[in-house]
């Protein structure tokens, strides 16, 4: 009798905890719409923290309209990504429109527009499809301290283009072959790096920003969603001459989610990509890289921030 | 196979033998560093371990300290080095400075550990037979405690060789060229036959370093302790 009615009370307990730890708790979705006529979604990304955030973000804001969302995060580099979506195993990840483009070998430009239509086609071979892509970019660009900036009154590439011999430049090893470094600075800003003082730094890294932070170069190669930019309150300069890969975030799903989906599918995921500035992105990096802020802590405050949740 | 064709190309290719970017050029970066790290690690390493191995006083609290420098991974002490050596000299703190701090507090521990055991290995009846013979402290480790311990002290200074060698790779990373600078030039243009190609060079160039310190550890026993 005692060991049945322990048993009891040890299920009974069992059953409170595992409802507790369950989100939502198995009380009511907020959408109208119910649950059943909706395709379970699992979310994948790439194993670096903004693909994670983006995704958790994206996972949000369909949980929020009633789906039902899985996670499975930080999988590995792109090619891992893509064969967990091809084989099924996630339906959703955030991708980067250049990225993606040269990945599936379709054309890549500055022009986000095209290079979208160029992956779509491709994507489409694949049995995928990809969404709205976000208005902010994570490209590789240049960035300059404040006070620079504010004294020789640069705010584009071709402002520090006038002036790049006058400055130190902290470049990327293997920028003088890169098409999109060197060569491209050369021909489209008529930057020449072979006549500048050039440091070679790890691009986008803790040691590039901390080396322009401290006076010992002037224009450091950045990603333009990096924390470091905020932290440092570094100037970001245009790439007005569009010398760089449009490197927009757009989320991808396999054609069957997609189908199986109410409008309302494409609706939230499209309300979210408008929402992503390069400025809302880098400060995603801060809260997650930074602040060490969680994945589903940063997504569900950027949602409330946005009003979308 | 065609991949080793592309590493082979690369080798090859005249691009990596003349201009700014040259194998030649990362090999003495990566050479020079190391060996002015290393001078500096046996600097700082050996009178340490020699006072604490023959004094034996403070060596607890010597040993806990330079095994910081094995605890700290090599990436924390450019890490550590790199913010300081800004700040002091702007442009100067790039690459050669921070990236030698932190290879020579990775090359202390083996050094000042292996000295430390190679003198206390020395047995207590030889040292109080050379005092008697009226010999001074200094003459002692001179004489006797030195070229006994050499062997182990000489092994220390090749893991510490072998070490810092392997590490400079590292130094591309704050701007001190080096074979690694090969390896990043490869990750940021994707060209992997590059990134193998100069991988394989710091493995040769640690293999290399290995023997030669070896020979010098085996060449460096004294005739008194030798087999034959």
């Amino acid at each position: 009798m005692r060991t049945r009615r322990t048993l009891a009370l040890g299920a009974v307990l069992l059953a409170l905890v595992i409802s507790a730890c369950t989100p939502g708790g198995g009380s009511t979705t907020p959408s109208a719409s119910p649950a059943a006529q909706k395709p379970e979604v699992t979310v994948g990304s790439a194993g670096f923290d903004e693909s994670a955030v983006v995704a958790e973000i994206y996972a949000q804001a369909l949980e929020a309209h009633g789906y039902t969302v899985k996670r499975q995060l930080e999988i590995g580099e792109r090619p891992d990504v893509q064969a967990a979506l091809t084989s099924g195993r996630v339906n959703l990840v955030p991708e980067y429109l250049g990225g993606l483009a040269s990945y599936l070998k379709a054309d890549v430009s500055s022009d986000a527009k095209a290079t979208f239509d160029a992956m779509q086609v491709k994507l489409a071979a694949e049995d995928l499809i990809a969404f709205d892509y976000s208005p902010g970019t994570d490209a590789d660009g240049w960035a300059v301290r404040k006070e620079t900036a504010d004294q020789l009154n640069l705010k584009a590439m071709s402002d520090v283009a006038k002036v790049a011999d006058q400055l130190v430049w902290g470049l990327a090893p293997g920028c003088p072959t890169n098409p999109v470094c060197g060569p491209g600075l050369k021909s489209t800003y008529g930057i020449d790096i072979s006549k500048l003082q050039v440091e070679s730094l790890s691009p986008c890294s803790t040691e590039m920003a901390q080396a322009l932070n401290n006076s010992a170069i002037d224009v450091a190669q950045v990603c333009t969603t990096q924390p470091d930019i905020q932290r440092f309150n570094f100037v970001l300069l245009e790439d007005d001459k569009a010398l760089q890969p449009a490197q927009n975030l757009a989320p991808v799903a396999r054609k069957d989610l997609a189908d199986a989906a109410p409008a309302d599918f494409a609706e939230t995921l499209n309300a979210v990509s408008a929402k992503l500035t390069t400025d809302e992105l880098t400060k995603l990096n801060v809260e997650v890289s930074v602040n060490q802020t969680s994945f589903a802590n940063a997504a569900s405050q950027w949602l409330k921030d946005q009003g979308l949740i | 196979m065609e991949f080793l064709g592309a590493v082979f190309a690369w080798f090859t290719d005249p691009a990596s033998w003349s201009g700014r970017n040259t194998i030649p050029l990362r090999l003495w970066e990566q050479v020079s560093l190391s060996a002015v790290s290393l001078a500096l690690a046996v600097a700082i390493a050996l009178p340490l371990g020699l006072y604490i191995g023959h004094t034996d006083r403070g060596s607890r609290l010597v040993v806990a300290i330079a095994n910081i420098g094995r605890a700290v991974p090599s990436l924390g002490w450019l890490g550590i080095a790199l913010p300081i050596t800004l700040v002091l000299f702007q442009r100067g703190g790039l690459g050669f400075l921070p990236a030698c701090i932190a290879l020579v507090a990775l090359g202390i521990p083996p050094i000042v550990t292996n000295t430390y055991a190679g003198l206390r290995e020395v047995s207590r009846d030889l040292l109080d037979a050379g005092r008697g013979m009226g010999m001074a402290e200094l003459q002692l480790l001179r004489r006797v405690e030195v070229p006994i311990a050499l062997p182990v002290i000489m092994a220390g200074v090749r893991s510490s060789a072998v070490t810092i060698v392997a590490t400079a790779t590292l130094a591309a990373v704050v701007g001190g060229g080096t074979l690694g600078d090969f390896i990043l030039q490869g990750l940021f243009v994707n060209d992997q036959p590059r990134i193998f190609g100069a991988a394989v060079l710091v493995a040769l160039l640690a293999l290399a370093t290995e023997m030669v310190f070896g020979y010098l550890q085996r060449r460096v026993v004294s005739p008194g302790l030798g087999t034959g």
